[in-house]
């Protein structure tokens, strides 16, 4: 009784928290003065604007999902199944632009190929041609594929150790690894790397921040346009919902057609380990290949930074001028990840042990709220929590936690799915028949076994938390800005040194976690030997 | 006729030795069973028989022929003519029946009327006709037992290895399936590496048990 009871508390917070701003939000677009009305909408099919955003919105997010998984799916291959010299640091290398927030890259392109840019200015290649790449559709795929290109490689890596090796080795027995790629490994993989495409799809189709700063009209941008510079709540809320309808249909979808098929991410039991495909002659190449896209990708942007900044004077007036909204986001996102951890693991909780009838309802809900765009939940929280009432939470940085919650706790949900899948029910039952009641169990048993889950949920929590602009660009209260809206409120006025200084300190914050979490394997097991 | 040679094979699993310097010498249609405890490394025999892993030490041939040696693979799986049936079977579950039996048929380059012709046979042997165009995930355990077995079977193999493949199967069907492996072996006369940890199943099959509850490996 108390394990359900906590349960359904935990999914009426949920909705509490994630759905229930937008639908709020949905309600007051179409109730004007106590009396229901379309007028917002009445421009959305009509109106020629609407379907160049629908065009250009579409366009992006297909280019961007066919780029990364053509891209991604070969290359998690390479760094999951293959003797590739240097795998691991790949593989981190890699996810980093997928850790900071997107507009970050935008600019570091900018500082390189902008009218002041730094290849322009080296190489004297005219500013209007590499402007003109830059500014619009291209500029926004190339950075885009750059920031959603782990996504597909991480997955395939994932769905990759998941597979029974023996399925692979009665292939092996009658054809060479091309035949067995070919035959059965990519089929059996085939669902989770359409999951991975769908998320791209979805993730690239409600971004705003790197479309505004490069300026390519599409549906988010025009969303917060409609809401930050003209407060026309209405307005914004039209806008937004193309959107919503677009990722209502993606995961009904998904639901109907994959999640059955790539619930289970688990690592299969490796008797004798996974087989690894020799590269041969091929590996120098593809070595060389692999090292050019990760330094074109991931290096140069990092570099550009790091040259615009230099100086120690730039790094001073970035902490001068946004040390107070350092520590906020710091402050924040601990607060964010800790939460999310706790939700998430409860949630991961329900879903792995369908301990309540609407378990499936609640996973979709929590994938629905990380699918929906920055602005709509953004948009939705103020109109939910900007009464005279809940003033405590609209005026406070809570509702900038709350975003965090309804954003992003599918992520931690996901992971803890995955490490409870891993521990034995027998384990709870034993605790169970011992006398022990579920909190106890929680506490005592499943909690420590899935604490590996937890550090790396609280991670992931932390990073997007910390990278997060979307949400927290709409509704953080005055004088509680954080370090990314800072810093996206700077790029108006401040001088490119400036930008990149506070660029990189916000990249340090981001990937000092991770970067300490990477390590803590090597750290235990040397204290270990000691 | 010797055809699987297994000379002073030693294997290691994160520096602790699992096999050390076994030899082991198998004639051409015999049926060797070896009877053991869990983790006495004999599936690790048939994975270095079929190539999966190298010996760290010692060498391996298949008819005649040299396939392993000292840590190095000199000849794949696909090259060295042996079938298996692994204990989970690892039948491919996004494939059909026809389609688990017809991989191996493809990637030989066999044309698609001699591919037909065969997989009807095999079918037909293992007592499955009429069940081809079935995913595994729809048919018992011992139809999935005799699919596996004609996947192997299909490519005529110099040796067939099988793991433990009826252990997770009820006593009755066991032995009625053992009863069908012996009638195959005797009819299409294929070598065959038997493991199991079931001496009745092992004193039936077999024409000769290697028991390494009596011995333990080195001593083969």
């Amino acid at each position: 009784m108390a394990k359900r009871g906590f349960l359904a508390f935990i999914v009426i917070l949920l909705l509490a928290i994630g759905m229930l701003p937008v639908l709020s939000m949905l309600i007051k677009s179409v109730m004007v003065g106590g009396h229901f009305t379309l007028a917002s909408y009445r421009g959305l099919l009509t109106s020629a604007r609407q379907w160049t955003l629908m065009g250009n919105s579409m366009a992006l997010a297909s280019l961007i999902t066919t780029l990364t998984v053509a891209v991604g799916v070969p290359l998690g291959i390479l760094l999951g199944k293959t003797d590739l010299p240097f795998r691991r640091f790949f593989t981190v290398l890699f996810v980093i632009p997928l850790l900071i927030p997107p507009y970050i890259i935008a600019v570091s392109w900018f500082d390189l190929l902008g009218r002041e840019g730094l290849l322009v200015h080296l190489s004297g290649i005219s500013a209007t041609m590499t402007a003109g790449f830059l500014f619009g559709l291209p500029g926004c795929v190339a950075v885009l594929f750059s920031i959603f290109l782990p996504i597909p490689m991480l997955l395939t890596m994932i769905l990759l150790r998941t597979i029974n090796p023996r399925l692979e080795e009665a292939g092996r027995l009658v054809s060479g690894w091309q035949g067995v790629m070919k035959g059965v490994t990519i089929p059996l993989i085939l669902p989770g790397v359409l999951l991975s495409a769908m998320l791209v799809f979805l993730l690239s189709f409600g971004e705003f921040s790197v479309p505004n700063f490069l300026r390519y009209d599409v549906f988010p941008v025009e969303s917060f346009t409609r809401f930050s510079a003209f407060y026309d709540f209405k307005a914004a809320t039209a806008a937004a919902v193309p959107l919503v309808a677009v990722m209502l249909i993606l995961l009904l979808a998904e639901a109907a057609f994959l999640r059955e098929r790539t619930y289970q991410l688990r690592p299969s039991p490796e008797i004798g380990g996974l087989s690894l495909i020799g590269l041969g002659t091929h590996r120098k190449w593809l070595f060389a290949s692999v090292a050019i896209a990760g330094f074109v990708i991931v290096i140069v942007p990092i570099v550009v930074l790091v040259i615009q900044s230099a100086g120690i004077d730039a790094y001073a007036e970035a902490l001068n001028r946004a040390g107070d909204s350092l520590l906020r986001s710091l402050i924040y996102a601990v607060i964010g990840a800790t939460l999310l951890t706790f939700l998430g693991f409860f949630t991961g909780y329900l879903i792995q042990t369908k301990a309540l009838k609407l378990w499936r309802s609640v996973d979709s809900l929590t994938i629905l709220l990380l699918a929906l765009p920055s602005t709509v939940i953004g948009i939705g929280l103020i109109s939910l929590w900007n009464t005279s009432w809940t003033n405590f939470i609209y005026s406070t940085p809570i509702i900038i936690i709350l975003g965090y919650l309804a954003k992003y706790t599918a992520l931690t949900s996901r992971i803890s799915v995955a490490q409870l899948g891993q521990i034995p029910s027998a384990m709870e039952e034993a605790a169970q028949v011992a006398g022990a009641g579920w909190f106890r169990r929680i506490t005592f048993i499943i909690a420590p076994l899935a604490r590996r889950g937890l550090l790396i949920g609280w991670v992931v929590g932390y990073i997007f938390s910390l990278r997060d602009t979307g949400i927290t660009m709409l509704v953080y209260p005055a004088g509680h800005e954080t370090l990314p809206v800072r810093i996206f409120t700077l790029m108006a006025n401040g001088s490119p040194q400036l930008i990149a200084a506070l660029c990189m300190i916000m990249i340090t914050a981001t990937l000092l976690p991770a970067g300490i979490l990477w390590m803590m394997p090597s750290i235990m097991k040397r204290k270990a030997i000691k | 006729m010797k055809i699987v040679s297994i000379d002073s094979v030693s294997k290691f699993y994160d520096g602790e030795k699992v096999l050390d310097s076994i030899s082991l010498e198998i004639d051409q249609g015999e049926r060797t069973v070896i009877l053991g405890p869990s983790g006495c490394g004999k599936t690790t025999i048939l994975r270095l028989i079929a190539g999966f892993i190298a010996p760290d030490a010692g060498a391996i041939s298949i008819a005649g022929e040299m396939v392993s040696r000292n840590g190095r693979i000199i000849k794949p799986p696909e090259q060295r003519n042996v079938g298996m049936v692994f204990q989970d079977l690892a039948l491919w579950p996004h494939l059909s029946v026809k389609g688990n039996i017809e991989f191996g048929l493809k990637a030989k380059g066999l044309p698609k009327i001699e591919r037909s012709r065969r997989i009807r046979e095999t079918l037909n042997l293992v007592s499955m006709a009429g069940y081809a165009d079935r995913k595994p995930a729809e048919l018992s355990g011992g139809q999935q037992q005799r699919v596996a077995l004609a996947r192997a079977l299909v490519l005529e193999p110099g040796v067939l290895l099988m793991d433990e493949p009826l252990s997770s199967l009820d006593p009755e069907l066991n032995i009625r399936l053992r009863k069908e492996i012996l009638r195959l072996q005797e009819k299409l006369g294929f070598t065959m590496v038997y493991i199991t940890h079931n001496r009745d199943e092992a004193f039936e099959i077999a024409t000769r048990v290697l028991d390494i509850f009596k011995a333990p490996l080195p001593f083969l």
